[in-house]
This record gives structure tokens, C-alpha cells and sequence, in this order.
């Protein structure tokens, strides 16, 4: 008899809007204070929640941040990081990130990604939901109330569906999302360089596993962002990558063998190539330096200088400088024209990215803020002018990739272009080939690409229920609308009738409305409460209905109907369970609650009988009663 | 700001009932309204139909009705003015992306009296020269197959060369363009017969159409080099 408490309900729509920055490495939350945006911290005062998730299906044990990343060396087959790298992605997108993870992938994965956990499969919203409730617990807490609302941030580069993906994670926590912002603007606002004053400002934002860059326009508190460029699979994962990709090669050439295969240690390497990583940002060489056991090999130490450590990244670098030049590019600008430089994401500390960014942009970068926690502060201040807050600063925000339909022969034809102003919108009219045609299909893609297959599926759409004409006569014009979130919507009107016209999604990648319902459902066994503590309760209160069934029916006509023995038998039954009840243990109290069923079995179907007997006779008695 | 009596018709306000007055708010009850189809961005934005431009006050008109409409502002707004919000916002967006830019501008001018988009287009004049700049590019390709590198330096400089010619005709055409505008403006101002808009625009249209091929040209003889 499970009791289902749903948390959705009944909650006040007015409160509090908290600013998220969901991240690859690490996640955080920020509000709006007095005095300014603010990170909200744990007790021992640490703001980052590491994006890693634990599941152990056999003991329904669920972990998140700190707990669980120190579980990927000990248990690396039960947690998950860095899954912002699989929002919005199929099987296909990942292959290569794929094969540097020891995740293990359910089949049916080319649309969503399904990480297969013990006896359950999540898909990266699922695991996302998980990082985003935590941080929504920590926030509840601090300010004693729940907190249901959120602007979360997203890489600027980010493409629909995986901006439809971390949406979909925000319903899934219990949040209402209400916009999803660039990381990049959202650390300009956090800047909040003088405000009065006109500037031209680049932001360049490299993280744990994406790369942005935003040329914005700062004048009369309007930030206005020109151009946008990036790769959402570029950071310091690659770069942690490339530290672990030589030591594997030097253990390979040692040992004979590949270490990827145990995970195990696989994970304890790329700790300790992490540690390297962050002490050659303050010095000028460290050492990786671990114990892999003797079957790997036994102690590994290599000592790496700095120049090495930028020799092996400098291609990763290099591959952020292309996508500045294509943003100064689109804004039309010259890098000397750009007035400020602002540096955004952990791996900015790398002395080597400072350089080269400086070398594009011929000026010293800001690193005054806490690149880790800047995008979350700048979230909070974009939360706080959604909740009617500040009307002082306003954001306008691009679209970073053009949108398309696919024409004839595959080829796409560009409806709106990258680095338009969102919202924005644009209309195509269409008619039908044949006589009587009812249904049009139209394909949606995002990319610069001339070719339909060089872009990314966004949709199909298939407008439905046109009225039988001839060849030509019908005019649908469908309209489609990035809204402020980066997100598109398309509607359709039959222009001859002014009717609303009927479209059936199939979106390419990403979840279903109907699938996000079913993960809200599957989710509420993880709500709130521990899920050991809820199976307990769970437990108990049907273990109290059982024993108060069965003694109802021991003190009736059990005397009439069943000997002694049995009698004894099923009060001995009793008595274990409601010593169980008195323990922790769910499944034992389970089995006693299977042994009463069974042992009061045979009393209970005579009881059956009888009353089913009773029954007959009244309504016999009843019908004569009515003349029947 | 002026605001223009077509942006919405003369509809009644679907808030209180009254006339709403055509802007982009009612006059009675302040609120955001709709959109009505078929607006174009000059009315829009409170311009004549006409392609000078000023841009700084186009870019104060652009963020002054941000600031009005946009999204973030209507959070907790109703469902309805929460729509008209989105709708306005992005037309915004969309005729200011269009009318900031010159040859947008004129394109959009086209279509808006009648036009339809014009195709690329050689311009007479420049026909033999694109004749033997198709040699050099092949001549160019051929060199990259065979590694020839003497071939690709030579070939890469003939392109070179070319292309600042191309450069050269391109700033010609915009001054031309440019001059048209003028035109198009005084014809509007002196309240100038349709045959004579209409030489004008053919002329505009034709300018455009020899633009976007050498455009085009450019681009690919850059791509090559």
C-alpha cells in the first residue's frame, strides 16, 4: 500500500528564483542577496556540488556530488560524471567520448543516451534531475522554504536538444525553468562591467567539457550580444584526456597492456592526472604519481614540466581560437576594437589559455572573479530581473546556430541565421504536390552546412489534415519561433481558412513529453526521502493493514471454521511480523507479511465463502421480498 | 516614439474592450497588445517607407521597444499578454536585424512593392572577366592536384590580383546602390508617380541582382586561395 506524496502540488507560484549553473565538472547554485547576486554554500562553506551521480540498484542507494565522486575510484561502474557531455545526444554523437568513459550504455541508446546502472537504465536528464535536486534541496534549506523556481545556464553553443535535455532535467527535479541562459551572458551580467559606460566585451568561456565565446555590446544596461561561437565538446576533460592518454601509452609500452579496461584503476589515473593538471597552473612541473597495484604494473610516476604540458594541449587551445576569430568575424568587429576581455570556466587558470587569449585579443584578460562560480552569480541576477526584480539591465540574447529545412535533393535553405536576436521568428508558406494530398512532412535542421546530412535533425514535422484540392490550391504558411530560451516552436495556419493547423512532432533527439511523465512517475520513488526510509514506511503501514486483517479475522468465526493448530500457527505468524515492524529492515518485514498471507490463507478463502454465501441468501431473501 | 495607426488595425483593445488606440500598447489600459498579421517592419519601427537610415537612432528606437516588450518582463503576466510579448519581441528583432543592414533593407523594400527575390545576376560588363577568372580558379585546382607549387603561386597570385579588382567593382556598386536610395527617398518625399518608383526599383532590383554575383564570386575565389 504505497503512500504517495506528490510535492508538485499545492506549492505557491510566487517565491524565490534561484540562478543555477548546471556544469560538466561541477554544479552550483547562486540567489539574489541584499548586497549583490551570492553563492549559496554548504555547511563546511563550499559552493560546488561536483556533477557526478551514484546509484547502487541493489541497495536503492542514490548519491550525489562529493559522496559520489569518491566513489568513481572504489565503484566506477555505479557513478556517472561529466553527462553534460550526452545532454541531447544519441549514441552515435558520442562514440568517441564514449570510449574514454567506463560507462556502460543500454541498448536503444541512438536517440537518448541510457546508462545502464545496476538493474536500472537513466538518461542524462535523469542524471542531470539528480544534480539539479540537490542543489534545489540546498537552496530550499538555506532559505527555509522550497524553492521550485530557476534559471539555469546552458553553454552559449548549446543546440535545441540539448537545451530541450536540461530543461526536461529542471521539470524532472521539481523545477520550473523559467529561462535557460548562455553561460557566457550570464557571466557578463555577473561582470556587470560599468554599466554606463559603452563597451565591447568578449567573453571566453572554457569549461569542464564546452567552449564559448560571446561578443557582446554593453551600452545603457542593455547587454546585447553580436556573435557567438564555441564547441560543446572542448575542455578540461580533453585536457585531462591528453595528460591520461600519455600515461597510458607509457604503462601500455611498460606492461604490455591497456589500462582502460580496469576501470578501477582507469579512474585513480585520471585523478591523479587532474592533481598534475591543477598543480601546473601554479608551478612549473608536477608529477603524476599513483599506485596501480601489481597487476598493472605497480607504481606509476612520471614528472611533466610545464612546457611538455603545453606542447600536449596546445592543439586543444588552438581549436578555441578559431571559433574567437569566426565570432569578431560575425560581429564585424577587429579584435582591437573589443574593449574587455573576460575570462569564464575552471580551465581559464591554465596559464597557457590566458596566453593565447591574450595573443588573440591583444590585451590582458579580467580574471578578478571566481571563474567557476561566475556564471551562477550572473544566473542569479538573471533570476532576480525575472522575478520582477531589476528592470535596470536587460539581456538579448542570440541564437548560436542558423535553422533550416531540408528542399529538394537534401539540401537545406536557411530560414533564420545564427546570431539572430532572440526571440525570433520566421515564416514559410507551403502546398501540395498531388491532387488530394492531406499531410506534408517538413524536416527541421540546425547548422551552417549547405547539406541536409551535414546538419544537425532537430525535427520532423508533418502537418496534418489538410483538406482534399487539387495539386497547389492549398497555402500553409508555418511559422517558426526561437523563444528566448534558444528553443523552437513552430505553428501552422491554413492561410485560406485563418485555421490553426495540426502538427505531429517527431523530435530527432531528446525525450517525449509522454517518456518525461513516465520518468516523473519513476522518479518519485527517489523523491525527497531517502528511498531505504520510504520502503520502510512503505513496509510498516502495510504490515499494520495485514495484521489488522488478520486479527479481525482470527477474533470473527475463526473458531467455526479452522482448528487450533491453524489458529496458532497464524498468531505465531503475527507475532514475527510485528517483531519485524519494530526493526529496519523492509525486506524482512516483507517476508512476514508473505508468511501471515500465507498461513491465514486457507482461513481467509472460508471466510470468503461464508460471506459470499450470506450474500446469496440475502439477496434471495431480497427478491422474494420484491416478488421476484 | 511615434507609433504608427496600422501596427494593429483599428481592433479593439482584447483586454478592456475599448479601442486600443494601434500602438503597440492600448491607450486605455496600457496593456501589450497583439500583433495583427501582415505588418511590415517600417511601420514596425515607426519609419516611412524609405532606405536612408539612420542607424544610431534606429539602434535607440531598437533598444528603447526592447526594453518594452521583452519576455523577461512579463513573467507573471497573463498567458495572453505573455504571447503578445514573445510576438512583438521577435518581430522587433527580426525588423531590425533586416532594416540595419543596407542591402537587406533594399531587398525587403523589394518585396514589400511587389518584387520578387531577385537571381544572381553577371553584370555585362564583367562577363569576359568571369570567364577567365573560372581559367585561373581550374588552373589553380589543377596545380593543388598535382602539388604543382610554382603553378599554385602563380595561380594564387592572378586570383589575387583579381580579387581587389572584384573589390574595387563591389565599391562601385554600393555607390550606385547608394545612389539609388536617394532616388527611391526623393521619389517618396515629392510624392512621385508609380511608373516613375517603379524605374527606381527596377533598376535596384537588377543592381542587387549583379551584387549578390559577384558577392558570390568573391567568396568563392576566397574560398579557393
Amino acid at each position: 500500500m504505497p503512500i504517495i506524496e506528490l510535492s508538485m502540488t499545492g506549492r505557491p507560484k510566487s517565491g524565490r528564483v534561484v540562478g543555477i549553473d548546471l556544469g560538466t565538472t561541477n554544479s552550483l547554485v547562486a540567489y539574489m542577496g541584499e548586497g549583490g547576486p551570492e553563492v549559496i554554500r554548504d555547511e563546511a562553506g563550499g559552493a560546488l556540488v561536483p556533477s557526478v551521480v551514484y546509484y547502487d540498484g541493489g541497495q536503492g542507494r542514490l548519491l550525489v556530488g562529493e559522496e559520489a565522486r569518491e566513489r568513481l575510484v572504489t565503484e566506477p561502474r555505479k557513478a556517472i560524471y561529466s553527462v553534460k557531455r550526452f545532454m541531447g545526444m544519441g549514441s552515435a554523437d558520442v562514440e568517441e567520448d564514449l570510449g574514454l568513459v567506463p560507462f556502460r550504455i543500454a541498448p536503444g541508446s541512438e536517440q537518448v543516451i541510457k546508462f545502464q546502472m545496476g538493474d536500472r537504465v537513466f538518461t542524462p536528464p535523469e542524471i542531470s534531475a539528480f544534480i539539479l535536486r540537490e542543489l534545489k534541496e540546498r537552496a530550499s534549506k538555506f532559505f527555509g522554504e522550497e524553492v521550485t523556481r530557476a534559471v539555469i545556464t546552458v553553454p552559449a553553443y548549446f543546440n535545441d536538444a540539448q537545451r530541450q535535455a536540461t530543461r526536461d532535467a529542471g521539470h524532472l527535479a521539481g523545477l520550473e525553468v523559467l529561462r535557460i541562459v548562455n553561460e557566457p551572458t550570464a557571466a557578463s551580467l555577473a561582470y556587470g562591467i560599468d554599466r554606463r559606460q559603452e563597451a565591447l566585451v568578449a567573453v571566453y568561456d572554457l569549461g569542464g567539457g564546452t567552449f564559448d565565446i560571446s561578443i557582446l555590446k554593453l551600452k545603457d544596461g542593455i547587454f546585447e550580444v553580436l556573435a557567438t561561437n564555441g564547441d560543446t565538446h572542448l575542455g578540461g576533460d580533453d585536457i585531462d584526456n591528453s595528460l591520461i592518454t600519455l600515461a597510458l601509452d607509457e604503462l601500455e609500452s611498460r606492461t604490455g597492456r591497456r589500462l582502460d579496461h580496469d576501470p578501477s584503476a582507469f579512474q585513480s589515473l585520471r585523478r591523479a592526472a587532474i592533481r598534475a593538471k591543477h598543480e601546473l597552473s601554479d608551478s612549473d612541473s608536477a608529477v603524476i604519481s599513483l599506485d596501480l597495484g601489481r597487476e598493472n604494473g605497480g607504481e606509476y610516476r612520471r614528472e611533466i614540466s610545464r612546457d611538455e604540458f603545453e606542447r600536449l594541449i596546445s592543439g586543444l587551445v588552438e581549436k578555441t581560437l578559431g571559433p574567437c576569430r569566426q565570432a569578431l568575424r560575425d560581429a564585424g568587429l577587429d579584435a582591437g576594437q573589443i574593449d574587455e576581455v573576460v575570462m569564464v570556466g575552471g580551465s581559464t587558470r591554465v596559464p597557457y589559455v590566458r596566453q593565447k587569449v591574450r595573443e588573440v585579443f591583444g590585451r590582458e584578460p579580467h580574471v578578478e572573479l571566481n571563474p567557476d562560480e561566475v556564471v551562477a552569480l550572473g544566473a542569479a541576477v538573471q533570476a532576480d530581473i525575472l522575478s520582477g526584480g531589476s528592470r535596470d539591465l536587460l539581456l538579448l540574447d542570440v541564437t548560436p546556430l542558423s535553422l533550416g529545412i531540408e528542399t529538394m535533393g537534401g539540401v537545406v535553405s536557411k530560414i533564420i541565421s545564427r546570431n539572430s536576436t532572440i526571440p525570433a521568428s520566421a515564416s514559410e508558406m507551403f502546398t501540395t504536390w498531388v491532387d488530394n494530398q492531406t499531410g506534408i512532412d517538413i524536416h527541421v535542421v540546425q547548422g551552417e552546412r549547405e547539406l541536409v546530412a551535414d546538419c544537425r535533425s532537430l525535427a520532423k514535422f508533418t502537418l496534418k489534415g489538410i483538406p482534399p484540392q487539387p495539386a497547389g490550391l492549398p497555402r500553409i504558411e508555418v511559422r517558426y519561433l526561437i523563444d528566448a530560451n534558444g528553443i523552437l516552436t513552430v505553428t501552422a495556419r491554413d492561410v485560406r481558412t485563418n485555421q490553426e493547423q495540426s502538427i505531429e512532432v517527431k523530435p530527432s533527439y531528446g525525450l517525449s513529453d509522454e517518456q518525461i511523465e513516465k520518468m516523473l512517475l519513476d522518479s518519485l520513488e527517489f523523491a525527497e526521502e531517502d528511498i531505504r526510509k520510504r520502503q520502510l514506511i512503505d513496509a510498516r503501514n502495510e504490515a499494520e493493514t495485514v495484521v489488522r486483517a488478520t486479527e479481525k479475522a482470527l477474533s470473527g468465526q475463526a473458531d467455526r471454521l479452522v482448528g487450533e493448530d491453524e489458529r496458532a500457527a497464524i498468531r505465531g505468524a503475527l507475532d514475527e511480523l510485528r517483531q519485524a515492524v519494530a526493526g529496519e529492515d523492509h525486506l524482512l518485514i516483507r517476508e512476514k507479511i508473505k508468511r501471515v498471507d500465507e498461513t491465514s490463507r486457507h482461513l481467509a478463502e472460508l471466510i470468503m465463502d461464508n460471506a459470499v454465501l450470506a450474500a446469496l441468501k440475502d439477496r434471495n431473501a431480497s427478491e422474494v421480498a420484491e416478488g421476484k | 516614439m511615434k507609433e504608427v495607426a496600422e501596427i494593429n488595425g483599428t481592433a479593439a483593445c482584447p483586454y478592456c474592450g475599448a479601442g486600443a488606440g494601434g500602438g503597440h500598447f492600448c491607450s486605455g489600459c496600457e496593456r501589450i497588445q497583439p500583433v495583427a498579421r501582415g505588418v511590415d517592419y517600417f511601420a514596425f519601427l515607426g519609419l516611412p517607407r524609405k532606405l536612408m537610415v539612420d542607424g544610431p537612432e534606429l539602434e535607440k528606437t531598437f533598444y528603447s521597444l526592447s526594453r518594452r516588450f521583452h519576455p523577461d518582463y512579463f513573467m507573471n503576466a497573463s498567458d495572453r499578454e505573455r504571447r503578445a510579448s514573445m510576438e512583438r519581441s521577435s518581430l522587433l528583432n527580426d525588423a531590425y536585424r533586416t532594416l540595419r543592414d543596407p542591402v537587406r533593407r533594399a531587398e525587403y523594400l523589394l518585396a514589400l512593392e511587389g518584387y520578387k527575390e531577385a537571381e544572381k545576376k553577371a553584370p555585362p560588363d564583367l562577363l569576359e572577366e568571369v570567364f577567365e577568372l573560372n581559367m585561373q580558379v581550374e588552373e589553380l585546382k589543377a596545380a593543388k592536384k598535382m602539388a604543382d607549387e610554382d603553378g599554385i603561386e602563380e595561380a594564387r597570385g592572378a586570383l589575387e590580383e583579381a580579387l581587389s579588382g572584384l573589390n574595387e567593382k563591389m565599391g562601385g556598386l554600393d555607390a550606385r546602390l547608394s545612389g539609388l536610395f536617394d532616388a527611391w527617398d526623393e521619389a517618396v518625399d515629392t510624392g512621385a508617380g508609380g511608373d516613375e518608383r517603379k524605374k527606381v526599383l527596377d533598376r535596384m532590383s537588377e543592381l542587387l541582382s549583379h551584387r549578390s554575383y559577384v558577392r558570390a564570386l568573391v567568396r568563392d575565389i576566397k574560398e579557393e586561395i
